[in-house]
């Protein structure tokens, strides 16, 4: 039992932790729709209007993915969402490195060309590693401390 | 199957599902529980898409396209539209996606404004970003055209479809054929085709350039970038989507 215990409490650091991201890293995409979209487009993968719907729908996603995980409703589903969207930041990001463009993710805000010197993909697949391990955990092991699962569950 | 054996295999998959249950998955047995919260959650996040998603179809390019009215001519790398008695300068690249974001944002209000005669827009194409297209040098070629459109009385329709046409910055951008095309298009008359042929204006667009640069006024953090708006010689935050009304009403 208290090894449930345990592994609860360590759920629930990963929940309230992915939470933490896709709150950082919505917000700032929201505040700034043209930034968001000038890095969404530097990725060079989708026509105008796809450029437009993502770079629109992005930052109130992941917000949504932020608060479903702050409230643990539904959260392995919530981690589902989250390790497939983190899946496919991991593509654009290697499809850019692999096709030479210099761009920044993105990630948190920000975005577009760089200077070729000035990339950092390594970090930037890194980063997004130990957030999809994160995500990983509360798929495999969704049951977490103070979560709205457990009560209307 | 003797009474031992079904008693043993029964006592498993209670353990089974006592262990899912620990890890906060309800077993199937148990009935639909978590379907519930699975659905709420699933169901918010296809609503958030779904409606940010639809609002952007519905607000993509809705009502009449103002149509420019007022005249514009060039010297040297700078274009001046209208006549208004405030003047707003405006530094782009053609190849610079937040220039494209600037056109596709306040391209209307200027228009309008610039009708109305209330503003002089001074477009000082600048070619910063050469280096970025493969081979180099689009950004000198699109703005150098652009200077083209004004003598063949274009130049309001030319630059706002080089912004619509904005290629991708790891691409050679648009061809000769093509910036003349679009001209031809929108009926550009005269010389034009030579005129962008000829790279007519490419030393101009670099003067340009070089000024701009230089000029420690439009430097922002310490460097220059595009777009930069200025408004009677004052940089003004664009990010701001009322900073042209204000510059209107004073």
């Amino acid at each position: 039992m208290r090894r449930d215990r345990l592994l609860d409490v360590v759920g629930t650091l990963a929940r309230l932790g992915l939470a933490a991201v896709w709150l950082a890293s919505g917000v700032p995409k929201a505040l700034d729709p043209d930034q968001t979209y000038v890095a969404v487009r530097a990725y060079d993968v989708l026509p105008p209007l796809g450029v437009e719907l993502v770079a629109a729908m992005l930052p109130w996603v992941e917000i949504a993915l932020a608060v479903l995980l702050l409230l643990g409703l539904g959260t392995r589903a919530v981690a589902v969402a989250s390790a497939l969207l983190l899946l496919a930041f991991v593509a654009g990001v290697t499809q850019a490195w692999v096709r030479g463009l210099s761009i920044d993710c993105g990630c948190f805000g920000g975005g577009g060309r760089v200077e070729p010197g000035q990339t950092a993909y390594v970090a930037e697949l890194a980063r997004d590693t130990g957030f999809l391990l994160l995500a990983a955990w509360l798929v495999v092991r969704p049951r977490t401390l103070l979560a709205a699962d457990t009560r209307i569950g | 199957m003797g009474g031992a054996s079904r008693a043993e295999k029964r006592r498993k998959q209670e353990a089974a599902e006592a262990r899912l249950r620990a890890a906060g998955i309800t077993p199937k047995a148990q009935g639909g529980d978590t379907k519930r919260t699975t659905f709420i959650a699933v169901a918010v996040l296809a609503v958030v898409a779904l409606v940010v998603g639809v609002t952007v179809l519905l607000t993509r390019d809705t009502g009449e396209p103002v149509v420019p009215t007022y005249t514009a001519t060039a010297e040297g790398g700078v274009v001046t539209a209208g006549s208004g008695p405030i003047v707003v300068d405006v530094y782009s690249d053609y190849l610079c996606p937040a220039c494209e974001r600037f056109e596709e944002r306040y391209g209307e209000e200027l228009t309008t404004a610039l009708n109305n005669g209330q503003i002089t827009v001074r477009y000082h194409l600048v070619a910063i970003l050469d280096e970025r297209s493969d081979p180099p040098g689009y950004s000198t070629r699109a703005a150098a055209a652009a200077l083209c459109s004004v003598p063949a009385g274009i130049f309001p329709a030319y630059h706002e479809r080089l912004f619509d046409e904005q290629p991708s910055e790891s691409g050679a951008g648009l061809s000769d054929e093509r910036l003349v095309a679009i001209g031809t298009e929108l009926g550009a008359g005269g010389d034009f085709a030579a005129c962008v042929t000829g790279e007519a204006n490419e030393d101009a667009v670099t003067a340009e350039t070089e000024a701009a640069v230089a000029n420690p006024a439009l430097r922002r953090n310490g460097s220059f970038g595009t777009p930069t708006v200025t408004v009677d010689g004052a940089l003004v935050e664009v990010n701001d989507p009322g900073w042209l009304q204000n510059a209107i009403t004073g």
